[in-house]
Order: C-alpha cells, then structure tokens, then sequence
C-alpha cells in the first residue's frame, strides 16, 4: 500500500481549528444519532427475511474482502460507529492490512476515541514506519490525551518527512507543531510555524494566543493560559501575527502601543526583537536592549542580546552580555558561543577555545561554536586547524 | 621612492609635520610627486574646499575609476543608461522598456492590457545594472536587469524563479526594510542611519567615509592642524580581519555559511571563497584580500599581475625551510590564478567571476561547496 491514498483520505476529515473541530464533533453527534436509530429499528427490520444486514449476522465466518469493502461503504456515508465495528473485525481476520488499521484510526480519532486511535495507528506504523499521515494523526492524538512530549516528537518527525506538504493537512498540523513547541520553550520555532497562518491570512483567536505565548515565551498551551492574562496575550499575539503578515509598519505601531500600555511587562520587547530579528539582528538589538533593561535578572535575555551583538560583529559589546547571563546561568548554550566567539575576537583565544569546545561537548553539531573555532585557529595562525573547523561547517550546514 | 620616504610615509603625519630642518624641506618637495597626505597647511588652496583628496592626491585620483565609486550613479550622470535609451525585452507574458531622454529614466512594464511606469532613481551596478524602484512608499528591486555583456535586458540574477502574478508583481519584488539596507549600504554612502534610511543625505557610490569610518571627523579636524582623529588604517589588517570588512558588503564566510548558500551562485562572494582555500591563514597579510587588491585602483585583469602574490608564499625560497609545507607549483611559475583560480560562468547572470577558492583545479570535479 503506497502512502499517498491515506494522505488523501486522512485529510478529509481533519479540520485545523477549534471550530472546525467542533463542527467535525457536531458531525459525529450526528452520527451517533443515527447509530441510536439504527439500534432501534434494527430489532423491527431483523423481522423482515430479506433484509441484507441479517443475511450478513447469519454468516458464521465473514470472509475479510466483504468485511472490508462494507467498512468502506460505511465510512464513506458517515456511519463512522458501523465503520470503525467493520474495520475492527477486518483487523481481527487479517491484522497486518495497514490501509485499515489507518482507516479505523482515523475514525476513532474522528470520534475522539485517541487512546484506541493511537493504538490503531501504532500498528500501522509498525507495520509501515515511513507513514507520515499516520505519524501525524498519532501526534495530534497524543495531544488531546495530554502525551505532549510524545505528540511533538511524533509532529516533528512527520513535519520533517513533508506530512505538512499537503495543503489541507498543514493548518492542523501547524498549529499543534506550534503550541507544542511553545510548550517545549522552543519559542522561536513556534514563531516560524505561527508564520505559515499569518502569510496565508489565517486568523483565529486560539492562533493568537498561542502566538502570544510564544512570543512572551510562556511554555503553555493556549488552553492553560491564565484568564488575566489573556488580554495581553490576545494583543501581543495580535501584534506580531500582523507583523508575520509582512505588515511591519502597523505592527510596529502595535508593538509601540502595547510598550505604552505595559511599560515594565516583562517578555514583550523580547517578543518584537525576536521577530525583528528574523530581518538581521540590527533591527532586534535595541528591542533585546531594553528587555534587559525592563528585566536585568533575564538571563535569556542577557544571552540572546548577546548572541545578536555576535551575530551583529559587535563582539566588544556581546561579551558583557554574555558573562551576565551565564552568571546567573553557567550552561546557557547560547552565551556560552556568544562569549566564546566574543572572546576569539577580542584577544582571549585560548579562554574562546575552552568554551566552544565546552559547548560541543553537548552539542557536537553547534554551528556557531564551530564557526567560533574557526575564527579562533585563524586569528592564532592555525592554518590547518582553522580550514578543519571551516570544513566541518560546511558539512554541517549540507 | 626612496627607503628613506617609504619610511617617512609609515611615521605619523604629526611627527612627520614637527621634523624640521632639512627632512622637512624635502617632504614638503616630494608630497608633491606622491599620493600620500600632503599637511603642510600653505600648500592647501584658500579657495578650494577641503577634500580628501585635497591631501590623499593619489588616493583620491585613482579612486575616482575604482568600481565601488561607482556602485550606484543616478540618471543624469549614468553611462549605462545614457547609453542605451532605449532597452526592452520581452519576459513571458510582460514587456519591459527602460528610457532614458534628458537625464531622467523610466522603467515601463505592460502586459498589454495594462501599463505601469516608474521612474527610475536607484540604478545599481557599473556594468551591469539593476534598478531598485519605489512603488507606494515600498521599495522594488527591478525583475529585470542591464547586463554588459548581452548589452540588455534579462531577469535579474535570483529572481529567475518567480512567476509574476499581476502587474506590481512583474514590475518587480518587493524588498524588505533589511535587504534595503543592504542594498543602499554597500552602493552608497550615509545611506542609512542604524537601521533607518537616509536618502536625503546618500551619496552615490562608496565615498571614502564608507570604507575609512571617521574620514569625514579627520577632514575637520585636519583643517584645524588636529591630526589625532585619523582614522583606522585599513592596510594594517590581518587576512581574518580584512576578509570581514569586505565581506561586509561582499559577504563574509560565516554570513554564506549561515545562510547556507550553496553551488556556483556562491562565487561572487569573494571572502567566503577565498577562506575556503586551503592557504587561508587569518594572521598572514599575504593571503588577504588587500594583498592583491587595492580598493582604489580598477580591477586588474592581468593574470601575471598576481603572480608576485602567490610567490610571496609559493616561491622556492621559501618553501624550503620557513615554510615547508608550501608547495611550488610543477606546471608553471607564472599566470597562477589562469589554473588555481578559475574564471566561472555564473548562470543567468551573463557574466564570468574568478573564483577565489584558491585550489588545484582538477578536469571534471564539481564545483567545491
């Protein structure tokens, strides 16, 4: 069975947004009245020597290809409960066919049964790892039974395997990728996936907040966000979708609006520099400036001022800011590079070296520690270490 | 010259200024036949206005030819345009037209149905050129470009991929605050301030203010006799050091890397090249970019003009014992770069570029990186 067919069913159903979600839970309401109606009359039907259902309850061994075509034919007209009692007995005859196991699946996600989804889909992908569909629909399951950390592992891998490639089951996916990558303070990430909606002009207010959060760098879900602080995670959010449009005049505008508003909230200028940031760090340094300011105990911010200085060339001015934050954080990865290239640049390379290196203990593949190396070997005359170090960089970045 | 003047040009203006007697008498003889600051105050017309070049004579003189003066020039005093009035290429579904009458130039694009002209304000380029348009308080770099050597129109280099959809769209794309800058900074003079954009104060080209940071303090402050604001000198920088200021405008190696630009669009950007060369050594001055180039003076073409540069580490003497990892070349001793740095054909950009990855070029191996 080729991946493409579950690609296109799965994406059917799948809607991307609370309201979409409730009108796809509204639909299974329906069916659900319609299995109630079914049980009511099925007694009075049974009566009847014809009719095609019990010709089928007389057969003592239904045989699979009946089995699965009717599950077919009942999932197509919506009779999800009919459907997923098809698909299950078809399994129970002939456990390795993936196609059903993604069928019944999706149903059971459709009916909001995720633990028996997540079952469903566990057995497709054992039997069929390279599914992205299925990876997918498992990641938004673990979501809704709370498994977060295995949702964005599961998101993350069919993302990177193209599961988002197809138009219609981007949204969904783009949106539990990004809460959960708030949620796993992967902010700036979230901030990428947030893009997609404000680019495509898609607006919602559960977008909003979760783009608020992560902006704020809040690791929650939208749904856990305090009642009070909604408001201002609305506007942030508000602001910055504006700007991830490509409107940044009138999110600079908002942005200034809401520093008035919220002089000494903390996470806000941090918001708009790390957007500003996505256009060079020279637009983003003053914003990251006056986080710390309205925040000196910020640590991140300390560390993220100073890797935009370093990324800016301004090494001098990055060094402070690093040695702050790694003095309330000693294993901030970030500044550690920072002061570790600020150092390589500022005379100290032997102190430099020590700490890139101490960060690629952790971190073997960090771009910017080898990039630091680099410039340290070649700001000590070593020709051959330095070309080594330029050379794991451009492996790195292939 | 003589050692004795070489040295002089080495020692401060100031102490050179306060030497008296008869050292004096013959600098203020020979500042005259040279390109070095000549700060003797008597010998500065009244008249003129103070310049650079009222003291960096030479500098100045030949700077005037040099490509980066002439990184953006405005119609009316653009040869590129008062040489082709009238340019036009067909490009799918839209027509383009440039002309230039009277010193002002326009920049027409139609899908026949509907036309849209623009004046052009922002011409980029020496040679080949691409017009950056204002549209509705947006900026637009042109979709399509002059290129010297088809003498016409073509897409502009990077935006072959784009399918226009409308007219705004053909015309051009629409750059962000960012790339403006970028754009503006590296063609221009006190185009931007920070990260805002000051045309009203731009001077086309790179004006010595561009490269010498605080030239404009220095010409001031010389004006008075006060030589303690000179600027940083630039010859002094080691390779690392100089393969930065320029990749500022010609992209630096970690910029690429970053990026991660790949392929042969990556030729143009020099600094990124030449420090992937197996030779790149970041204290050594015979490897930087100023060993072979003087910003100043136009590009020389002459392959055996650099030989003396590659020599400088390459040459027999002194591989045998300073340096014994260097080898001498077994094919040739001259027109080095003809092999180690390959000229290379840079697709849809009509134009070839040296490649500064300094390297034994092998028949058929791809293009490294």
């Amino acid at each position: 069975m080729s991946v493409a067919p579950i690609s296109e069913a799965v994406t059917e159903s799948v809607p991307y947004s609370k309201k979409q979600m409730s009108e796809a839970r509204a639909a299974n309401a329906s069916s659900s009245g319609l299995l109630i109606l079914l049980i009511l009359v099925l007694p009075i039907m049974a009566l009847l020597p014809a009719w095609p259902g019990r010709a089928f309850a007389q057969q003592p061994a239904p045989q699979f290809d009946d089995l699965a075509a009717r599950a077919a034919a009942a999932r197509d007209q919506g009779n999800l409960p009919l459907a997923i009692d098809l698909y299950t007995q078809a399994e129970q005859l002939k456990p390795d066919w993936v196609e059903g196991w993604f069928y019944l699946g999706q149903l059971q996600y459709s009916t909001d049964s995720y633990p028996a989804a997540i079952n469903a889909f566990n057995h497709v992908l054992q039997l069929q790892p390279n599914a992205p569909p299925a990876m997918a629909l498992r990641g938004l399951c673990e979501f809704e039974t709370g498994a977060y950390d295995d949702a964005l592992r599961d998101l993350e891998e069919a993302v990177q395997k193209g599961a988002a490639n197809e138009p219609r089951n981007e949204q969904i996916i783009r949106f539990h990728y990004a809460q959960l990558l708030a949620r796993a303070s992967r902010f700036q990430g979230a901030l990428l996936q947030y893009q997609f909606f404000a680019t495509k002009n898609i607006d919602d207010p559960d977008l909003l907040l979760g783009l608020g959060l992560a902006g704020m760098r809040d690791p929650i879900l939208p749904k856990d966000a305090p009642p009070e602080a909604r408001d201002l995670l609305m506007a942030a959010g508000h602001a910055g979708y504006v700007f991830l449009s490509g409107d940044s005049q009138s999110a600079d505008t908002l942005f200034n609006n809401l520093f008035a508003r919220f002089p000494k909230g903390p996470g806000l200028h941090f918001f708009y520099g790390s957007l500003l940031s996505m256009h060079g760090p020279d637009l983003a340094i003053p914003q990251f400036q006056r986080e710390v300011a309205v925040d000196p105990s910020n640590s991140v911010a300390h560390a993220i001022l100073a890797y935009s200085l370093m990324f800016a060339g301004r090494f001098a001015e990055a060094r402070p800011e690093a040695e702050a934050s790694l003095a309330a954080a000693p294993d901030n990865g970030v500044a550690l590079v920072a002061l570790g290239r600020a150092l390589a640049e500022t005379g100290e390379p032997q102190r430099a070296a020590e700490l890139l290196n101490q960060v690629l203990k952790t971190e073997p593949d960090n771009l910017e520690a080898h990039i630091g190396l680099a410039v340290v070997y070649a700001r000590t005359g070593k020709r051959e270490e330095a070309y080594r170090e330029r050379m794991v960089c451009l492996g790195l970045e292939k | 010259m003589s050692a004795w003047f070489a040295l002089a040009w080495k020692s401060s203006s100031r102490r050179l200024a306060a030497a008296a007697g008869v050292g004096a008498l013959v600098w203020l003889i020979c500042a005259f036949a040279t390109d070095q600051p000549e700060l003797a105050k008597a010998a500065k017309p009244e008249a003129a206005p103070v310049t650079c070049a009222t003291c960096h004579v030479g500098a100045a003189s030949s700077y005037l030819h040099a490509p980066m003066r002439h990184a953006l020039e405005l119609p009316g005093a653009n040869p590129v345009l008062e040489a082709h009035p009238n340019l036009t290429v067909q490009m799918g579904a839209y027509a383009y037209t440039v002309q230039t009458k009277d010193g002002k130039s326009t920049y027409t694009v139609t899908d026949g149905k509907d036309t849209m002209t623009l004046p052009i304000r922002w011409p980029f380029g020496q040679h080949s050129q691409t017009w950056v348009l204002e549209k509705d308080g947006n900026m637009y770099e042109g979709l399509v470009s002059y290129f010297h050597e088809i003498e016409g129109l073509g897409t502009t280099p990077g935006d072959n991929k784009l399918t226009p959809h409308n007219l705004t769209e053909a015309m051009g794309r629409k750059l962000d605050t960012t790339e403006t800058n970028m754009c503006f900074n590296c063609h221009a003079t006190n185009a931007v301030d920070g990260v805002k954009l000051t045309l009203d104060k731009l001077t086309p080209g790179l004006d010595c203010e561009r490269c010498h940071a605080g030239s404009e303090q220095h010409r001031a402050d010389a004006i008075h006799d006060n030589y303690t604001t000179v600027p940083k000198k630039l010859r002094t920088m080691d390779a690392e050091d100089a393969a930065n200021f320029c990749g500022q405008c010609h992209r630096t190696w970690d910029t690429v890397v970053r990026n991660g630009w790949k392929g042969i669009i990556d030729v143009r950007f020099q600094p990124y090249r030449l420090e992937n060369s197996k030779c790149f050594t970041g204290t050594d001055r015979r490897i930087s970019c100023l060993a072979c180039h003087d910003p100043h003076q136009q590009v020389n073409h002459d392959p055996a003009s650099y030989d003396s540069k590659c020599m400088a580490c390459h040459g027999e003497a002194k591989t045998s014992s300073a340096f014994p990892n260097i080898k001498t070349c077994p094919v040739a001793t001259s027109k080095c770069t003809s092999c180690h740095m390959p000229k290379l054909e840079l697709p849809g950009v009509h134009a070839r570029f040296t490649d500064h990855m300094i390297r034994i070029v092998r028949a058929g191996d791809p293009y490294p990186f």
